[in-house]
């Protein structure tokens, strides 16, 4: 049993056609004993990027926090919102900062940059970044996520396909992973406007 | 073997926690009350390692008692429970760790709508409607899932209370005699014999 | 209450250090990183180094990053290609790459790759190697072209051609079968690709695609993808759900608004 799937949970991010979509599972357990179904792994950063974290609840809660307190004193200092990729690099530091005493948590990162384009990232737990064009995943339903997403992914989906193909994606690898499920959220984010959808999905 | 749970009502919020102080296999007292009071409306009830958990609630009850002293404004229930993982979840960070787990239940002092937070030992903190902590989850969360609906009376509260409790003496090995059953509401707290 | 969040002091912070150790005692395995299992290369030409990488990361089994990049950035004409623990390499470069950066505009001279070298060694080795860092460091300075590798606890060679990573012995194969002293760019390029290559074929730690890097002595080229041997082919069919297909609990629309500045006042200073 690894620490990180103590509290199980699934979250994948994906590229579209001007728009990107982020989307997690809602449960939260201790090992085999579900406790709630309407739990936050994904946090809205500012309007256009939003963060997932995966792996141990004690510590997306509280990184959820320091990021929140660390975006609101870039905004302050600089006096404008944060970028996806600066966002990125500040959560990669605020990781790494604990080589030796990690966070037990991997982030994926979902956000348009400031000309509309998508921008998903994914790091490990310590803050090891990488930056793909298709699509990230964590959790512990990580193996069927990729499997789901690998077949399932193409370019330039419009953000209403793109919602589709990710909440499939998402929907069936959970069902094969016993400590993630009970429900889903969607965000999918466009130059306009942010979607968000709770999905209907197995309760068991 | 301890055992706590709680709910919310329609207008309260319910919590029940066993009376009784043990350390290995001996019964060290009856009529503990585990739970300290944070606000008027507002109460934290725990169980687990037995040093920490005194140190802990104490330690969170007067700071936010503190807090209140100071402000002259209470801290509403999830600010309570804001503060009390913050606390929990950095002292998790030092070589030794308060092994507890509770229950903050509270009520808006205004609007009278209840609230229940569950925090267990690596601090992660949840709002529930229904919850337990360690063994008796087990046992009584299918029965709260069961009976629970979001406008339970009172009355209907301490009859599904009565029918967790039932279901611990049948199944539980650790069966345990005596409860503290706590009800916080528009009103403040108070204790309810069953 | 005293304020809990203060921003970090530079440096390592250790706060969770204990805590894990806890949760590891309770038979609660601790989570593995990302690795580059990695084939890395230098060689030394003619006219100067070039480098050679994969771009495969992988997290245990898993390939957790198909194209990623290895070769960073230290100087304009210094390149470092990293293999071991990802986020090691990346920050141990990027802290040098801007300690050279400062050093540069301190003395307005040019980096030396020597300089280079040592700070990295002086680094991993003050780590005891817990800095999962193996890196193959290549140069061109007012001394002529330098190689070097770096191991994890701070050792250091420099030789005319060198390996590293879990591909390295395949790519050492192909180095003692074909090097030859003062090669030409394109025998140089085809070498390390084939080095490379090797790398990516025989080592399940290393795939997909060949970066290269020449630095030679007023001129560094960086050749992202130069090889692509395993291009994915097109999907023959499109696996697209019909819109509508997942069932939807709730909805939320969040539109953002245009907030467009009215006719500036100017203030008054009288």
């Amino acid at each position: 049993m690894s620490i990180m799937s103590y509290n199980g949970g699934a979250i994948v991010a994906m590229k579209g056609k001007n728009c990107v979509a982020i989307a997690s599972d809602r449960r939260f357990g201790v090992q085999a004993l579900t406790l709630t179904h309407d739990f936050q792994k994904v946090f809205e950063i500012n309007d256009k990027i939003y963060i997932g974290l995966g792996g141990l609840a004690t510590d997306v809660q509280t990184l959820s926090e320091t990021f929140r307190y660390r975006v609101n004193m870039y905004n302050l200092k600089e006096e404008r919102e944060i970028q996806p990729k600066t966002f990125a690099h500040l959560v990669s530091s605020t990781l790494y900062e604990k080589r030796f005493g990690p966070y037990y948590c991997e982030p994926v990162i979902a956000g348009l940059e400031k000309d509309g384009s998508p921008f998903i990232c994914s790091t490990d737990l310590i803050g090891c970044t990488t930056f793909p064009n298709d699509f990230v995943v964590t959790g512990t339903a990580e193996q069927q996520l990729y499997g789901m997403c690998e077949s399932l992914w193409e370019p330039n989906l419009e953000p209403e396909d793109l919602f589709e193909i990710i909440s499939q994606a998402l929907l069936n690898a959970v069902d094969r992973d016993a400590v993630s499920g009970w429900g889903a959220i969607v965000h999918v984010i466009t130059e306009d406007k942010v979607i968000t959808r709770t999905l209907r999905g197995r309760m068991d | 073997m301890e055992i706590l749970f709680g709910f919310v009502g329609k207008d309260y919020a319910l919590t029940a926690s066993d009376n009784t102080a043990a350390r290995s296999i001996v019964v060290q007292k009856r009529g503990e009350d585990k739970s300290r009071i944070l606000s008027k409306h507002t109460l934290l009830s725990y169980n687990g390692e037995a040093g920490d958990t005194c140190q802990f609630s104490d330690y969170i009850a007067a700071n936010i008692k503190l807090y209140e002293i100071k402000n002259g404004v209470a801290l509403s229930t999830a600010a309570c429970t804001k503060f009390t993982r913050r606390e929990l979840a950095n002292s998790l960070r030092s070589r030794n760790a308060y092994q507890v787990n509770l229950l903050i239940s509270g009520s808006d002092p205004k609007t009278g709508v209840p609230s229940l937070f569950w925090l267990d030992h690596l601090a992660s903190a949840n709002k529930v409607n229904y919850t337990a902590h360690g063994y008796a989850s087990y046992f009584i969360l299918s029965t709260m899932d069961l009976y629970w609906h979001e406008n339970l009376t009172l009355e209907e509260g301490l009859g599904l209370v009565k029918k967790c409790l039932k279901e611990l003496k049948i199944r539980f090995i650790g069966n345990l005699p005596d409860f503290f059953i706590k009800v916080v509401d528009k009103n403040g707290i108070r204790e309810i014999k069953l | 209450m005293a304020l809990k969040f203060e921003l970090p002091k530079s440096g390592f912070n250790f706060d969770n250090y204990n805590r894990n150790l806890i949760l590891e005692s309770k038979g609660l395995k601790s989570p593995k990183t990302i690795k580059t299992g990695t084939t890395i290369v230098g060689c030394v030409y003619k006219d100067g180094i070039v480098l050679g990488a994969d771009t495969r990361a992988t997290n245990g089994p898993i390939v957790a990053d198909k194209n990623c990049e290895k070769i960073h950035y230290l100087a304009p004409n210094m390149y470092c290609c990293g293999a071991g623990t990802a986020a090691d390499t990346e920050f141990t470069t990027n802290l040098i790459s801007s300690k050279l950066e400062l050093h540069r505009l301190a003395t307005n001279r040019q980096s030396r790759v020597v300089t280079a070298m040592t700070m990295l060694k002086q680094m991993l080795f003050r780590y005891q190697g817990n800095i999962g860092a193996a890196l193959v460091l290549g140069g061109y300075d007012v001394t002529g072209p330098h190689l070097y590798t770096i191991a994890p606890h701070g050792s250091t060679d420099k030789l005319p051609y060198v390996t590293m990573g879990s591909g390295s012995l395949a790519a050492m194969t192909i180095f003692e079968n074909g090097w030859k002293k003062d090669m030409s760019r394109e025998e140089a390029i085809e070498i390390v690709k084939d080095a490379i290559e090797s790398g990516i074929f025989n080592d399940l730690g290393s795939g997909s695609n060949v970066d290269v890097v020449v630095i030679t002595k007023d001129k560094t080229e960086v050749l992202r993808n130069y090889k692509r041997p395993n291009e994915r082919v097109k999907k023959e069919q499109s696996y697209k759900y019909p819109r509508g297909t997942t069932a939807v609990l709730k909805t939320s629309i969040r539109n953002f608004v245009d907030v467009t500045e009215g006719v500036a006042t100017p203030m008054d200073l009288s």
